[in-house]
């Protein structure tokens, strides 16, 4: 009994869980053609949402990412390609509305700076162990 | 220099304190977007006047002066707020004010503007918000500086208050010249 019960509760747990993690796009959206519909959605998860600026507009309920989701279906419904459409979104909005931003040189210090910071790393390890190395530990 | 090496981690520590505290001390805030629209012509678009029974087509509207545009709703509660200096704005400074109505209910609008004054020139009609997409508009209200020329030359994101009017103003004359 404990045990159908316990089942049962887990179940409802993680149902929750798995109810929390879906997405916000509502069915009265959805696009009839179902590769149009997939475009759709990739777009939409590459596209920022500004009001909650962490998430994409595929994953906020926000009246914007609405709005935004909406106006990609239409533009694909219209036939534009997906680089026109991210080129009117930054064309309102900037960049920033791009969740995986272009290398540009405005951008240039932020994927750079990684392999930078790599290259320093790796110099400092270089140096300590040629260091190390000249160390006579047997005295 | 040994010590010297032992004390250097306490340093960038210390800085990186600062730069932090410094970043978090500022008056800023950090969900703010500039607009990429600032040094660009205004939207060209068409749309329903709320008042008058007129189309209104966008560059043509933006000659001769500078003029102020206003995103705004009666379901926004900043935008209540920030109403009683836009009429200040429109009366002391004698400002051209648009107002777009953005996703609202045009009576409700009607309504508003009966009671609390109307400080707009012409309120325009953005029912499905594509106008608010065309500026960029991510939150209201939302205030755009015009220069005589069409050309917009500032945004400001969130309400004009007690605390930033006379900042906003100075920024008015400053496209003004």
């Amino acid at each position: 009994m404990q045990r159908i019960l316990l089942a049962i509760l887990f179940y409802l747990m993680t149902s929750q869980i798995v109810g929390i993690n879906c997405y916000s796009v509502e069915p009265d959206e959805f696009l009839q053609n179902p590769k149009k519909e997939l475009r759709a959605r990739n777009i939409s998860k590459n596209v920022r949402c500004l009001v909650c600026q962490n998430q994409s507009i595929d994953d906020s309920s926000a009246p914007l990412a609405k709005d935004l989701r909406i106006l990609i279906r239409k533009k694909i419904e219209q036939d534009n390609s997906d680089e026109e459409i991210y080129n009117f979104l930054t064309e309102r909005y900037g960049d920033f509305i791009l969740l995986n931003p272009p290398f540009k040189i405005s951008t240039l210090f932020l994927w750079i700076l990684p392999f930078v910071f790599l290259g320093i790393g790796i110099f400092v390890i270089f140096l300590h162990n040629n260091k190390s190395k000249k160390l006579d530990y047997s005295k | 220099m040994k010590k010297k090496i032992l004390i250097s981690p306490i340093i960038v520590f210390f800085l990186i304190l600062f730069v932090f505290f410094y970043l978090l001390i500022i008056d800023r805030n950090p969900s703010e977007l500039p607009s990429v629209l600032i040094n660009k012509k205004v939207p060209a678009f068409e749309t329903k006047s709320l008042l008058e029974n007129k189309i209104f087509v966008s560059p043509n509207e933006f000659r001769n002066e500078t003029t102020l545009v206003n995103f705004f709703a009666t379901w926004c509660k900043p935008c209540r707020d920030e109403h009683p200096y836009l009429i200040k704005l429109s009366n002391e400074k004698e400002l051209k004010i648009i107002g777009i109505n953005y996703k609202d209910d045009s009576k409700k609008a009607i309504k508003w503007l009966e009671k609390l004054g109307n400080p707009y020139s012409n309120v325009l009609v953005d029912s499905n918000a594509s106008l608010g997409i065309d500026w960029g508009v991510y939150g209201l209200p939302e205030t755009f500086i015009v220069n005589s020329n069409g050309i917009i030359k500032y945004r400001l994101v969130g309400p004009i208050t007690k605390k930033n009017y006379h900042a906003f103003v100075l920024k008015v004359k400053e496209v003004e010249k």
